[in-house]
Order: C-alpha cells, then sequence, then structure tokens
C-alpha cells in the first residue's frame, strides 16, 4: 500500500504523461463507439413498440371521428401511400449515401417519430389495417438499414482505435495523422 | 459473414430491395382492393337499383304474389344470398327466405343503424354508407346493401293503397351477396404479388452476386492467391488480367517485394532512392 503510494505521488515524465493521456482519450473514445453501436437496435425496439400500438389499433385514444371533429379532416389513405413511398425511398437513400460517404450520425430516433404520425394518420383516416403492413415494412427497412450502418460505423470506428492504440502502447506515440485529430479533441 | 465483403455488400442491398417491395406491394394491393370494393359495392347498388325498379310494378298494383315470385327468383342467381323488403316500421314484409315475413327487425341493427342513429331518420344515403359487410353463420362474408324505397307521385296517388305524399320513405330493400368471389380475385392477386416480389428480389441478388463475383471477389480471389505463391516463388511475374485498381496494387506488391528482394541478396548492393 506505501509502496503504491509513492509511486502514485511520483511525478509522471511529460512523455508518459501525454501517453497516458492519449491512452485514455482512445479508451473513451472506444467505450463511446459500442455504446453508439447499439443506438439503431434501441430505435428498432422502440418502432416495434410502436408497432405494437397500432396493431391493436390505439385503444388508448378516442376514436377517429372524434379526432376528426377536432382536428379537422385528414388526407386521403391514398395521399398518405403516396407521400409514405416517397419518405421510405428519400430514407432509405439518405442512409445509403450517409454509408458510403461514412458520415458520422448518431441516431435514427426521429424516424420512429415520422413512422408513429404516419400510423396516426392512417388512423385518423380509417385506413389503418388496410396499410398497417406498409408502414410496418417501411419502418422496419429504414430502421435496420440505419442499424447497419451506425454499427458498421462504429465497428470501424472502434476497429480504427484499437489499431492507434496498439501503436501507442507500441511507440509512445499515436501514428502521424492521427495526432493532430486527438491534439484537436483533447 | 460480416468480415467477407460478399457479406458485407449482400446484406443492405437485400435488406433495402426487400423492405422497399414489401412496402410497395402492401400500398399497391391495398389500393387495388380499395378499387375493387368499391366497384363491388357500386355493382351491388345496381343490382338493388334493378330489385327495385323490378318489383315497382306489382308494389304499385298491391301485387303480393307477383312480389314474392321476383324476389325469390332474385335470390336463386348465384352469389344472392338474400333480399327482403321492409316496410316502414321495420316489419320484413318480402322475404326470400321462408317465414322471415312478418318479423319485425330491431331498429339498432346494423343495416338500421346507419340512417336511424339520431332522432330523425336520414332519407338519403351515398353508394358507400349503403353498404356494410358481415360474415353469415356459414363464415362468408356477405356485403348487403339496404336502400330506401322513396314515395313517388303514382305511389301517394294509387287508388290500391294510399301513402301520404309526405311520408319520403316508403321502405326499405335489403339485399346481401356473397362476397366470395371478390375475395379469391384479391387472394389471387396478392399471391400473384407474391411471387413477382420473391421473383425480383432473387433475380437482384443473383444479379448483385454474379457482377461482385465476376468484377470484384474473383479478381481479389487471384490477386491474394498471386500474393500467397509469390511468397516460395520469388521470380513471379505479376498478373496482367486484373481490373485496374487491383492491377494497381498487384505491381505495388510486385514492385516492393522486388525492391525486398534485392535488399536481402546482399549489402553491397546500392539502395534505391
Amino acid at each position: 500500500m506505501e509502496q503504491a503510494a509513492k509511486e502514485k505521488d511520483i511525478p509522471l515524465a511529460p512523455g508518459a504523461e501525454r501517453s497516458a493521456s492519449l491512452r485514455a482519450a482512445l479508451l473513451a473514445e472506444i467505450g463511446e463507439a459500442r455504446r453508439q453501436a447499439n443506438r439503431g437496435l434501441y430505435a428498432l425496439s422502440l418502432f416495434l413498440m410502436v408497432s405494437t400500438l397500432a396493431w391493436r389499433e390505439f385503444w388508448f385514444l378516442p376514436p377517429p371521428e372524434r379526432l376528426v371533429a377536432s382536428l379537422g379532416p385528414p388526407p386521403r389513405p391514398m395521399v398518405i401511400s403516396l407521400v409514405l413511398v416517397v419518405y421510405t425511398f428519400s430514407a432509405i437513400v439518405l442512409s445509403l449515401s450517409r454509408m458510403m460517404s461514412g458520415i458520422k450520425h448518431k441516431s435514427s430516433f426521429c424516424h420512429v417519430g415520422y413512422l408513429a404520425i404516419f400510423f396516426l394518420f392512417y388512423y385518423c383516416a380509417g385506413g389503418l389495417a388496410d396499410n398497417y403492413w406498409a408502414v410496418f415494412g417501411a419502418g422496419f427497412t429504414i430502421l435496420c438499414v440505419e442499424s447497419y450502418r451506425i454499427w458498421n460505423f462504429c465497428s470501424a470506428t472502434i476497429h480504427r482505435k484499437h489499431e492507434q492504440l496498439a501503436y501507442l502502447e507500441r511507440t509512445g506515440h499515436l501514428p502521424p495523422e492521427e495526432t493532430e485529430h486527438l491534439d484537436g479533441h483533447e | 459473414m460480416f468480415d467477407k465483403i460478399a457479406g458485407r455488400v449482400l446484406i443492405p442491398v437485400g435488406v433495402v430491395v426487400t423492405g422497399f417491395l414489401v412496402v410497395c406491394f402492401a400500398l399497391l394491393y391495398s389500393a387495388i382492393k380499395e378499387v375493387v370494393l368499391r366497384d363491388s359495392i357500386a355493382q351491388a347498388n345496381n343490382l338493388a337499383g334493378i330489385v327495385l325498379k323490378s318489383t315497382r310494378f306489382a308494389m304499385l298494383k298491391s301485387d303480393r304474389d307477383t312480389n314474392d315470385a321476383i324476389i325469390r327468383n332474385i335470390a336463386e342467381q348465384k352469389g344472392v344470398q338474400h333480399v327482403r323488403i321492409f316496410n316502414k316500421k321495420g316489419v320484413i314484409s318480402f322475404s326470400s327466405k321462408p317465414g322471415e315475413a312478418g318479423q319485425q327487425v330491431d331498429i339498432k341493427a346494423e343495416g338500421c343503424v346507419i340512417c336511424h342513429a339520431g332522432k330523425e331518420p336520414i332519407t338519403t344515403l351515398g353508394p358507400m354508407q349503403k353498404a356494410r359487410t358481415f360474415k353469415n353463420v356459414q363464415g362468408m362474408t356477405i356485403m348487403a346493401i339496404t336502400a330506401p324505397i322513396y314515395n313517388e307521385p303514382e305511389c301517394a296517388n294509387a287508388a290500391c293503397h294510399f301513402h301520404p305524399a309526405e311520408q319520403l320513405v316508403l321502405g326499405t330493400l335489403d339485399i346481401g351477396l356473397s362476397q366470395q368471389t371478390t375475395l379469391e380475385s384479391l387472394a389471387s392477386i396478392r399471391g400473384e404479388m407474391y411471387l413477382f416480389a420473391i421473383l425480383t428480389l432473387l433475380l437482384t441478388m443473383a444479379g448483385v452476386i454474379t457482377v461482385l463475383k465476376m468484377i470484384v471477389l474473383a479478381p481479389m480471389q487471384k490477386l491474394i492467391d498471386y500474393t500467397e505463391i509469390s511468397q516460395q516463388q520469388l521470380d513471379l511475374p505479376h498478373p496482367d488480367d486484373l481490373p485496374y485498381e487491383l492491377d494497381k496494387i498487384a505491381k505495388s506488391y510486385y514492385l516492393m517485394k522486388e525492391r525486398l528482394g534485392r535488399l536481402g541478396s546482399g549489402p553491397d548492393e546500392p539502395r534505391e532512392r
């Protein structure tokens, strides 16, 4: 114990101190990437919960007639379906382009909101039973692609950070192209 | 699976193509179903109109036997489940089913409540409002049309049985049609859609696999084989039939190996800069 306390008091050399702080920063980034890798799956789970409520025709909401009386008439189911197709296409293209460019975009929870609104619009228009599987299919596809993109991005980040960590432990400093980035991060 | 290029390519392509097809086919099926059911309701409304026109003369003459015969004959037609005519008080005056005539129906029953929900019954209905769908005791899906029989000058002025001119509706016609054929057609459309979706998916996946194998995977395997063989066979020339990007990698590898070989062959040799 005494020996450990003495070791703690010994000031680290500037190089070793910098190396330790870089190591801590890398480990923190790896932990963060590990946490973010599952965010797509959390969004997918939330969507499945919303879909379950829609499957049971939102029993806790007032009947569609009362909602229409207070909020005004909804668009026709055909119009909602057209918007759903455009939305699904755009969301998939957006997700694929983010995947292709390697853009960091952590969350896909906003899609759960959009899809819940589609369910509600169909509910008010009286077309939920006929169009349930279309919204479910759209949501499942978009969120699966988003989950895959987030997981892929985080896996690549974790892999890169592990390589940097190995390099740091070997040489005491980061690979040249990464030094600037982590210095800026600190 | 996720470590290999094929897995990394096929999974997103498969999910995207399958998902988008499911969405499009689900929406298309829903639109087709709506059109088919609307047409079916329009045809049923036309049929109800034909029945009313057919019975009009017999009603004016108060000829019960002719009316009974007309209703029985119509009900014998394939797909017609029931034909009933109710009077103003909700009593069945004529029915295709023996023994139903004279029975009183509940005003809160599904076919009646559309008009009788309020204090004053509604006298006009749109074609879609006249229709209702239910399952009969045999489990068959039936679409029924409830069409009002309006008072006309001939009815109000008829000598045989008098209706006051201010009475707008004299009774209702209720005709039930089997939806079996419509549902079978919809099931057939659904089956064809599943088939098209599966074929499209299989073709897309086959196309992606073929192109991927031809353009990326086969040349890469060649490059991998080359790197493995060249470790034992030092004078192996680099492969010359690789696509541009892989050819550049193969050439770089070949040059690097050659330089390393020259460096390793003797310390006296000059180093290239």
